[in-house]
């Protein structure tokens, strides 16, 4: 554990400390921010590190295991019903819970002159995450090729998109990049990784990743649909 | 930003983070007692490290959104302002690759790559590559912004870029790939680099300054994509390479 944290401190060291040096440097030159805005990065900054610090230290010893602990148990049961169930369940809290997803609703409702129903907008968004969840889930089950499920989801997205109202393109893009956030991203990774590693004749590396990008499609499509509909 | 403003988000980023956790937790508690049946000191140790990173995302996100928001605001209105414009491209590849480097599912993902692949794909690779990639498509954005191009002509035609590439790439980068895309755009890119656009936006002058500065999310999303594939496909091509000269 000891070895762990010190690990771990080293490296959200080196990862924030480019950051916080380009940052500093351009205050001195360029930008030259009010110093009340600059304090209040680095007050940031320290609070950023100490909680980096703690959230990789428990995603290391508390979500993927548990994740993991999930995924090789749905396999064990073999119910297909059952594991739809949760990928399901799991997709749809995670992002309605992602605090990223709640911003972009409310703004996306101010935007649109309230064309757009501000909770309406999380339900959407997060059933069409849990849609491709599901999907990506029975992908890795079936084994049919990634880049099958891909290509077509994609080519639906280009081909929705000269459909979709202008105004709601760029929103529904935003939708699908903003659900996998900080949080839900680590929950479904270690859940896709677990299903795979238990899954005979299955490569943890070429089935158990994606999961987290098809995911992110679901809400695009969605967004897409909604626009149609309302307009 | 006010003490009261700082307050009500903080609240809204710790319920959203419980409400998300508190699911896991329960569904891992139904497992626990039906199916898995864990000893039970293992499973406290995953309790205990699942408060951990709660705890640790809530402060880390607090952190962000007092401190990286509003600066990556003054950044974007500086560069804004500058008398040459396209002086702002340079300057959006630098942050784009900085905050890359420092977002922490970003860490995570690679790390779970290493770790699946078995070390034959190093995590550097990986974050190396999907950095670059977020830095050229901030720069991109950047562009965008201050030559007012509009998003599809770039989106478009990048996810096309993106389905032809699957074909070519190294199978076991695919899925990778695109799951890069999901975590680069995670809470440091949404506050800093979002910021940056919309700083950059109101500068300009831009009448939909909303879409301008939120349309940036939706580029960092297909960088990586397109990167880590690209890296794919230069694996692959060195692989056959050495074929022929064994």
């Amino acid at each position: 554990m000891r070895n762990l944290l010190k690990g771990t401190t080293f490296e959200v060291l080196r990862a924030i400390a480019p950051l916080i040096a380009v940052v500093i440097i351009l205050q001195f030159t360029f930008v030259k921010a009010s110093a009340g805005t600059f304090i209040q990065f680095l007050v940031g900054s320290v609070l950023a590190i100490a909680g980096m610090i703690f959230f990789l230290l428990g995603i290391e010893v508390g979500i993927l295991p548990a994740g993991r602990a999930v995924g090789a148990g749905l396999v064990e049961r073999r119910s297909l019903w059952l594991m739809v169930a949760v990928a399901f369940l799991v997709g749809f809290s995670a992002t309605i819970g992602e605090p990223d997803v709640l911003v972009l609703s409310k703004q996306a409702h101010v935007t649109t002159g309230g064309a757009v129903p501000e909770d309406g907008l999380v339900y959407i968004i997060g059933i069409g995450l849990a849609f491709f969840v599901t999907m990506a889930m029975m992908r890795i089950v079936f084994g049919v090729r990634i880049a099958y499920l891909l290509t077509a989801s994609y080519l639906i997205v280009i081909i929705l998109s000269f459909f979709t109202p202008p105004e709601f393109v760029p929103l529904a893009f935003d939708s699908g990049s903003v659900t996998t956030g900080a949080l839900t991203a680590p929950i479904v990774l270690a859940l896709g990784i677990g299903l795979s590693s238990v899954l005979a004749g299955k490569s943890a590396i070429s089935d158990g990743f994606g999961l987290i990008g098809i995911a992110s499609i679901g809400p695009i499509i969605a967004v897409m649909i909604l626009g149609m509909i309302l307009s | 930003m006010s003490g009261a403003v700082v307050l009500h988000n903080l609240i809204n980023t710790a319920q959203g983070v419980v409400d998300a956790v508190l699911l896991l937790v329960a569904i891992l508690a139904i497992f626990q007692v039906l199916l898995l049946k864990l000893p039970t000191d293992y499973v406290i140790n995953l309790l205990k490290g699942t408060l951990l990173s709660v705890g640790g995302l809530i402060l880390f996100l607090v952190g962000v959104q007092i401190g990286f928001l509003p600066y990556g605001q003054a950044i974007g209105e500086a560069l804004g302002n500058f008398p040459h414009k396209w002086l702002a491209i340079p300057f959006g590849f630098l942050l784009g690759l900085v905050t890359t480097w420092s977002e922490p599912a970003v860490r995570i993902l690679c790390d779970q790559v290493e770790e699946a692949s078995a070390g034959a794909i190093r995590k550097r690779t990986v974050l190396h590559a999907t950095c670059v990639g977020v830095a050229f498509f901030v720069a991109l954005g950047t562009a965008r912004v201050v030559y007012s191009i509009p998003i599809l002509y770039i989106l478009i035609p990048g996810y096309a870029l993106a389905i032809v590439m699957l074909w070519f790439t190294k199978k076991d980068f695919i899925g990778v790939a695109f799951d890069a895309g999901g975590v680069a755009t995670g809470p440091m890119a949404n506050t800093f680099l979002l910021g940056l656009g919309l700083g950059l936006a109101s500068a300009a002058g831009s009448q939909s300054m909303v879409i301008y500065g939120l349309g940036l999310v939706a580029l960092i999303a297909l960088a990586p994509i397109i990167s880590v594939m690209m890296l794919g496909i230069i694996m692959r091509i060195r692989i056959r390479y050495r074929g022929v000269i064994s």
